[in-house]
């Protein structure tokens, strides 16, 4: 290379000799070294990389304290992860029909290899996911991570918290047995309460009166497509949200670490 | 006469202004009718449910003081003295389905209570079981029709 460059070269050269197309690639991927060893190399790798980035290359000692975060938004984030993986490997086997969803269910339970395995942490990572996010969402609150500059986050996380639930309802039926078509049925009735929009929203969820084909149509591809997906963009604007609002709340940069939490 | 400067003295917006108002006016006008198509065609047209008006057997079927319940058509067929009647068995408050009891029909889901008319005695209902409308079809069958609710206490004499 004969351009200067203000970029660390690879901590240790590739052994074999490589030039031209695979070295720039090689390059391209390790930009400051397989494993950068000083701070400077560390830094910039962690701020270009787009899964580590979520951090700030600086961190609050309360945000690194386990206690203080019990790491609920990870583990509900990682949770959507595995309930995505899990529920498009689901959608290998299932569909939304009223005479056959019950059958394929009951396939994936009992004939499909591994098929009970992946309906079942389906099913209880949606569980886990509702309970992990209200319980992130109690921890925002008693740590006061709701206050400025991080209201417009907090306001995000509600919606997200309203899309979580949504999923679990849209969910909720698509088994197809007496539970999820009785739960639905009182589910749906219950929105139908609701002052003027009730009764045209009961209709617009069910695509007619009673719970029946239309109902589980549309609760499939709200479940499969539009809620995941809103889910997706609100995440990202959340996670962006943390880094802009610098990171996750604490007392001042300069105070030390707190004794017996709270602040 | 002096050339006045015409277009400060232009009451309102100047051109800029007022171009930025028709612009995002348009897009906001497009954005609206996009909404409304959009909801227009998620809006149920056909209704795929089961039919409404169903056959309920011969009136001779059914002896005096029988309460049939159809459970698939979540009906009651009832005959008394003054003739036929077919009340819905969905509870109107969250629209599990009710079953007979000695005082006329109970809710399994809430614990609504309701007499042999269907008036709510307990529970959380808000207004009666729907009567609907009971015809006899041409083939002389009983014909029930869901979609048309009568008031309660009407009966249909076979």
């Amino acid at each position: 290379m004969n351009q200067p460059t203000d970029v660390a070269p690879p901590a240790q050269a590739p052994r074999n000799r490589i030039t031209g197309f695979g070295r720039n690639i090689y390059r391209s991927l390790f930009r400051y070294g397989r494993v950068p060893q000083d701070a400077e190399g560390q830094s910039y790798a962690v701020f270009n990389n787009l899964f580590l980035h979520i951090h700030p290359v600086k961190v609050s000692r309360h945000s690194l304290r386990f206690s203080y975060t019990l790491g609920l938004g990870v583990i509900a984030t990682a949770l959507f992860l595995v309930l995505t993986f899990t529920g498009v490997w689901l959608m290998f086997y299932y569909f939304p029909s009223a005479s056959e969803a019950y059958n394929r269910m009951l396939d994936l339970r009992s004939a499909v290899d591994f098929g009970f395995v992946l309906r079942n942490v389906h099913k209880w990572g949606a569980e886990l996911m509702v309970l992990v996010v209200i319980l992130h969402m109690a921890r925002v609150f008693f740590t006061g991570a709701y206050k400025p500059p991080r209201e417009f986050n907090w306001l995000v996380g509600i919606l997200l918290l309203l899309l979580t639930l949504g999923l679990s309802f849209t969910g909720y039926l698509l088994p197809w047995d007496q539970l999820a078509f009785w739960a639905i049925t009182v589910g749906t009735s219950i929105a139908g309460y609701a002052p003027v929009l009730g009764p045209p929203m009961r209709k617009f969820l069910l695509g007619g009166d009673v719970v029946g084909q239309e109902a589980l149509v549309r609760f499939y591809v709200l479940h499969v497509v539009i809620l995941p997906g809103l889910l997706s963009i609100f995440l990202a604007v959340h996670f962006w949200r943390i880094r802009k609002d610098g990171g996750l709340s604490h007392p001042n940069d300069n105070d030390p670490p707190s004794k017996g939490g709270g602040q | 006469m002096k050339k006045k400067n015409v277009r400060m003295q232009q009451p309102g917006m100047d051109r800029r202004t007022f171009l930025t108002a028709l612009g995002l006016g348009g897009v906001g006008f497009s954005a609206l009718i996009a909404a409304v198509g959009n909801l227009l065609y998620l809006k149920p047209a056909v209704d795929y449910g089961p039919p409404s008006v169903i056959r309920a057997g011969r009136p001779g079927e059914y002896k005096e003081g029988i309460k049939e319940v159809m459970e698939d058509q979540r009906v009651v067929i009832v005959r008394d003295k003054k003739g036929f009647a077919a009340i819905s068995i969905t509870c109107t408050h969250l629209g599990c389905t009710v079953r007979t009891s000695d005082a006329g029909f109970e809710c399994p889901c809430h614990g609504s209570q309701y007499d042999n008319d269907g008036y709510v005695t307990g529970g959380p209902a808000p207004r009666p079981l729907d009567w609907y409308q009971v015809s006899i079809a041409p083939n002389g069958e009983l014909e029930i029709d869901k979609s048309v609710k009568v008031p309660p206490g009407t009966f249909f004499k076979a």
